[in-house]
């Protein structure tokens, strides 16, 4: 029993060595990442460290749950309809970046914005009110929406690496991942006859101003 | 016996020239002593300015390395002051501190003016039964670290900074005792408990640390509500809610994270004012009060679960009555 086990530990140790050892040649920056305890951001070093990213992923948490009620207020109108399908892809992948940040939040004990009520209602009377225009407003009002959201994830990206892109890498990479992902819903949206929509003009500016002012106010309540 | 005389001669001499060589530094008493309090002064002017440098590099503290030089260095002042070679005391006590500069180690020796601040603090914490929360615990701390009272002149706020301190020390005793609790509960050596009992005991073990200061305690309460104490107290208050509910595991992203704080704070608030006036034993009254009122969150909670449960039946049943009525009517009817 033993010599079994001996034997199939020495077996074992045959096959794992030589290609780790490989592996190991090859990488070359895991000993730093492995000693930041996969965080997805690293331990700040100073209060104003600390205050920045808090309210980075404050804003970008509000901003997805506010994503999430839109598209919730569009399926509720729309649901039934031929876009309800694309809708309801767009609303999985909002929730799956909700979630992330959500995860992210919970981990690194920042606070979420107490506007997010507020945020809770506007998105959905934001979506469901713009459905009721049809698919072109739906549509148009995504692509308000992610591009808003495209824009600010992008500011963030641009902060991050002034500052120092190595110290935050696993940061820049979701954000970049999710704003690649709301680029694909504008892109969508634009797809989709959102420009045909009457007064598209002027309803895609309102609404960008109105992710302005969100975007302000839940970086500081 | 003439080599006797010239031995008695020759010592007599050597004597002699001891007594030349002592003259100059064999003092009065009244003389020594001065001496010895301008080198002390000099020292600690020495100390200070130390301090006012920039900080280096090293932010930890080397307390007691730093507490244990300063008493050898009097020690040393104070027992060479007695012998009969004061200069050579000065130089053999003076190193210490010149070769410190020298050597460039300024890590080791130096110490913040906020590190200082708060050993004067912690020192004062023990007059506070005497003093009250005041300048004069603040002074008599001092002193017995060796400072001159007039070292309270580094507080600008006084009572206040001491309330603070002593809050902040207790509330970082309170996250320690938690984060020891949580490590056993992950390492599976002890139970996880229930989130009431856990509020409970967080939230008594941190009023329990008030009972060596209980009978001045209200005055502490009242010098956090001076309008100038109140955003750092309102911070210190609000850390401890946090703390107290992260080890809790509360880990909500929400409007709960907001309302489960606020429960809390008022919780600990109203047990606080309760603890103040309570002469019972072990202040059994203060505890049975803050189990009741958690319990009362406990209810509370629930009863909005409940209360959530059944707004979505109803919803749900008035949505199934109109579907039923557009049904009835042939409203819903494809023509």
């Amino acid at each position: 029993m033993q010599r079994a086990a001996h034997t199939a530990l020495y077996d074992w140790s045959q096959i794992v060595g030589p290609a780790t050892i490989r592996q190991c040649l090859k990488c070359k920056a895991p000993a730093r990442q492995s000693s930041r305890a996969y965080g997805v951001i690293p331990a700040p070093r100073d209060t104003d460290e600390r205050e920045m990213l808090h309210r980075i992923l404050r804003v970008d948490h509000a901003g997805e749950y506010g994503a999430n009620r839109i598209y919730a207020g569009q399926m509720a109108v729309l649901g039934r309809s031929r876009t309800g399908p694309l809708i309801q892809e767009m609303w999985d992948q909002e929730k799956k970046h909700l979630e992330k940040f959500n995860e992210i939040l919970a981990e690194n004990r920042v606070r979420p914005t107490a506007l997010l009520p507020l945020w809770n209602i506007a998105g959905f009377v934001l979506g469901a009110s713009t459905a009721l225009l049809g698919k072109e407003g739906a549509m148009a009002c995504t692509v308000a929406v992610e591009e808003s959201i495209s824009e600010h994830y992008n500011s963030q990206i641009r902060a991050l690496m002034e500052k120092d892109p190595e110290r935050y890498t696993e940061l820049l990479q979701i954000i970049k991942e999710f704003r690649d992902d709301e680029m694909d819903h504008h892109d969508t949206g634009l797809e989709h006859d959102a420009e045909t929509l009457p007064g598209y003009w002027l309803l895609k500016n309102a609404i960008q101003l109105g992710c302005k002012a969100a975007i302000y106010v839940s970086q500081r309540v | 016996m003439a080599a006797l005389l010239r031995g008695l001669r020759a010592g007599r001499a050597i004597r002699g020239l001891g007594s030349v060589v002592a003259a100059p530094t064999a003092t009065t008493p009244q003389c020594r002593s001065l001496r010895r309090s301008f080198h002390c002064a000099a020292l600690r002017l020495q100390d200070e300015s130390k301090s006012d440098k920039p900080p280096s590099s090293s932010s930890t503290t080397y307390h007691e390395h730093y507490q244990a030089h300063t008493t050898e260095q009097y020690t040393t002042a104070a027992s060479q002051g007695d012998s009969a070679s004061d200069p050579a005391a000065e130089e053999a006590s003076r190193p210490n501190t010149s070769y410190q500069d020298q050597s460039g180690e300024q890590g080791e020796e130096y110490e913040t003016e906020e590190q200082l601040q708060a050993r004067i603090l912690t020192a004062a914490l023990e007059f506070v039964p005497q003093h009250g929360w005041s300048m004069e615990a603040i002074a008599a701390g001092a002193e017995t670290l060796g400072l001159s009272s007039a070292s309270t002149g580094m507080f600008y706020n006084g009572a206040g900074d001491l309330v603070l301190h002593f809050i902040a020390q207790c509330n970082s005793q309170l996250t320690e005792i938690l984060a020891e609790q949580h490590k056993q509960v992950q390492l599976g050596q002890a139970e996880p408990k229930k989130t009431a009992d856990f509020l409970r005991d967080a939230v008594e073990t941190r009023l329990r640390m008030y009972i060596p200061y209980i009978e001045t305690w209200p005055q502490a309460m009242s010098i956090l509500l001076l309008p100038h104490n109140i955003p750092d107290s309102l911070k210190h208050l609000s850390t401890l809610v946090d703390d107290i509910w992260y080890y809790a595991g509360d880990r909500s992203t929400d409007m709960n994270w907001y309302t489960k704080r606020a429960a809390l704070t008022g919780i600990y608030n109203t047990t606080e004012l309760v603890m103040v006036q309570d002469s019972s034993p072990d202040f059994q009254d203060t505890w049975n009060f803050l189990d009741n009122r958690i319990q009362d969150v406990v209810n509370m909670a629930s009863t909005a679960k409940q209360v959530q449960s059944t707004g979505e039946a109803v919803v749900q049943g008035l949505m199934g009555a109109a579907v039923t009525l557009k049904n009835l009517t042939g409203v819903n009817q494809r023509r």
